[in-house]
């Protein structure tokens, strides 16, 4: 369970939070997405201490990260696989990270064994390609066992053989009742390995909301032909919905539901020829949702928020 | 005590500590027997002046005066390393808290340092009596006074180790730290030399490597102050600078490399 309350991250001029707010459930894979520079890091590096908030904070099992007493056995993440020493081996790595935090020395080769690095153990971290470099990443990230989970672009380096792995072993973690919170700037990657998504932009709250939801409430438009396309607009407009691409092959209608403009048109008499729901893909949503991320921001009111 | 452990293999597994400690032992031990060595085939062409004030104590330890370069090196390579590497963030996560960390990798460089000069000056020290032996007056370790110049002389190297450590603290980059940890011992009385006389003096034994003369002589050079005193003003100085840079460090952000 992590607790984003009101953050606020000024860096000199540059407002890179602002009073960002959400809640990070157990049980599932959230999603974190956001365009570069949106503040996606930040956030993490303040959830794990590492900076510090201009206000708010970020709660992590009910406490402030810094509060934990040993928190690799209660948070585990994956910010920068690069960060390691490039001179020390991977084991010797492990080691001291499990040394810091009292968890058992054979518990090392247990995460090792588990991200498939073993063989390469004993190696040098600046000798690894970034792919293993993520994997040991994510060694580090298990090394305590942890109900809270962070990764902040794991996909990044993998092969796809590793990227089905990953999205795999999220799934598995937050099924085990674990909160997996996971950013991208892959929306793709996010439709298909994550349930719950928190989209930001300009450090700002954007929405929230599962994959279907999103895809379903912010982007849709109905594809409509009918016998009297003029009549079915105007009906259209004055039911606060709005006409795109009106031509005479037929009208694209956004704010209502295929089922709405359907009764609509019965009720008015309109033959329908064709009425196609068209589904946005997420990367759909995605750039409209961010394109411009203030306006949007200042609507704080979506019922998938759960206020 | 986690926190120590985690610290100590971090320092015992990557080649720069052990570099350093190589360096070290190399400089002070072997720089010891080259001069006692030259002391020695020289001694008979020595002016009176020379004779009567020579310290086979503080002569067989001067390669420690060269050794502190590389403890120095030693301390900023321990912190600055990390903030290079980005591991700071990695390491940070694991101990958030940042007191907690900074005194556990104080004392996992103290200790080392302090075994390490202490090593390598009582190694100096009894080679280079070994080597003055029959011809130049040696000094005997049983002596309270030469005694404490060899034991301040090791202590000196680990007070500089984590002087450096701090000047690394607070720069966070291993080429700026270890430019301002050399210009300090090196740069810095060469400035002195261009003030008038009177403040010279005053200046000159102030200065860390003079303190660090102090403290490895039985007898105070002139114009410096005792060993303990000398001694007592490096600490000083060690621990402002790591006071300085343990609040810069609570403030900052860990965030991304600088």
């Amino acid at each position: 369970m992590i607790k984003i309350d009101h953050l606020t991250k000024r860096y000199g001029d540059t407002l890179a939070l602002d009073d960002l707010d959400f809640e990070v459930k157990p049980g599932v894979v959230t999603g974190f997405l956001g365009p570069n520079g949106s503040g996606k890091s930040t956030t993490m590096r303040i959830i794990l201490g590492l900076d510090h908030p201009t206000g708010g904070r970020a709660i992590v099992n009910g406490h402030r990260y810094a509060e934990l007493k040993d928190p690799v056995r209660e948070v585990g993440a994956l910010l920068d696989a690069k960060a390691v020493h490039p001179g020390r081996t991977a084991r010797n790595h492990l080691r001291a990270l499990a040394a810091s935090n009292q968890i058992r020395r054979s518990r090392v080769d247990e995460v090792l064994d588990f991200v498939g690095i073993a063989a390469v153990a004993n190696k040098k971290v600046g000798t690894y390609s970034l792919g293993m470099s993520q994997r040991l990443g994510i060694a580090g990230a298990l090394l305590g066992d942890p109900g809270v989970l962070l990764f902040d672009e794991p996909v990044n380096g993998l092969d796809p053989e590793g990227i089905k792995w990953i999205r795999e072993f999220f799934r598995a973690l937050a099924n085990e009742g674990r909160t997996v919170f996971v950013s991208s700037h892959l929306m793709s990657e996010m439709a298909v390995s994550v349930d719950e998504i928190i989209v930001i932009g300009r450090g700002r709250f954007i929405t929230s909301g599962s994959v279907n939801d999103l895809t379903k409430n912010v982007g849709g438009t109905v594809l409509a032909r009918a016998s009297d396309l003029d009549k079915l607009s105007a009906l259209v407009t004055s039911h606060h919905g709005v006409v795109h691409d009106a031509n005479d092959e037929g009208i694209t209608i956004s704010g209502l539901t295929s089922d709405e403009v359907g009764r609509l048109a019965f009720d008015a008499g309109i033959a329908i020829f064709e009425l196609t729901p068209q589904r946005a893909s997420l990367e759909e949503v995605f750039m409209d949702l961010t394109a411009d991320a203030v306006e949007y921001g200042s609507k704080k009111t979506d019922p998938a928020r759960g206020q | 005590m986690a926190t120590t452990k985690s610290e100590w293999i971090k320092f015992r597994t990557v080649r720069s500590s052990i570099m350093g400690v190589a360096v070290t032992v190399l400089l002070t031990i072997g720089l010891g027997v080259l001069i006692t060595t030259l002391i020695r085939t020289h001694w008979s062409q020595l002016s009176a002046i020379r004779v009567a004030t020579f310290d086979p104590v503080s002569s067989s330890l001067r390669g420690s005066l060269f050794a502190q370069f590389a403890v120095g090196v030693i301390g900023t390579l321990f912190i600055t390393n990390e903030y290079t590497s980005g591991s700071i963030r990695t390491t940070l996560t694991a101990v958030p808290n940042r007191f907690r960390l900074i005194a556990a990798k104080c004392i996992v460089l103290l200790i080392t340092t302090l075994i390490l000069g202490e090593f390598v000056c009582f190694a100096a020290f009894l080679i280079g009596q070994r080597i003055y032996l029959g011809v130049v007056p040696t000094a005997s370790i049983d002596s309270g006074t030469v005694l404490r110049s060899v034991i301040l002389a090791g202590l000196y190297l680990a007070l500089l180790a984590i002087f450096a450590f701090a000047l690394g603290l607070i720069l966070r980059q291993s080429a700026a730290a270890i430019s301002v940890f050399v210009s300090l011992l090196l740069i810095v009385p060469i400035i002195g030399l261009f003030f008038p006389q009177s403040w010279q003096n005053d200046f000159t034994r102030f200065e860390p490597s003079t303190l660090g003369v102090s403290m490895q002589s039985p007898f105070a050079p002139s114009n410096s102050f005792g060993a303990w005193s000398a001694t007592f003003i490096l600490l000083a100085y060690v621990v402002a600078t790591l006071m300085i840079a343990m609040a810069l460090f609570q403030r900052r952000d860990a965030g991304p490399n600088q």
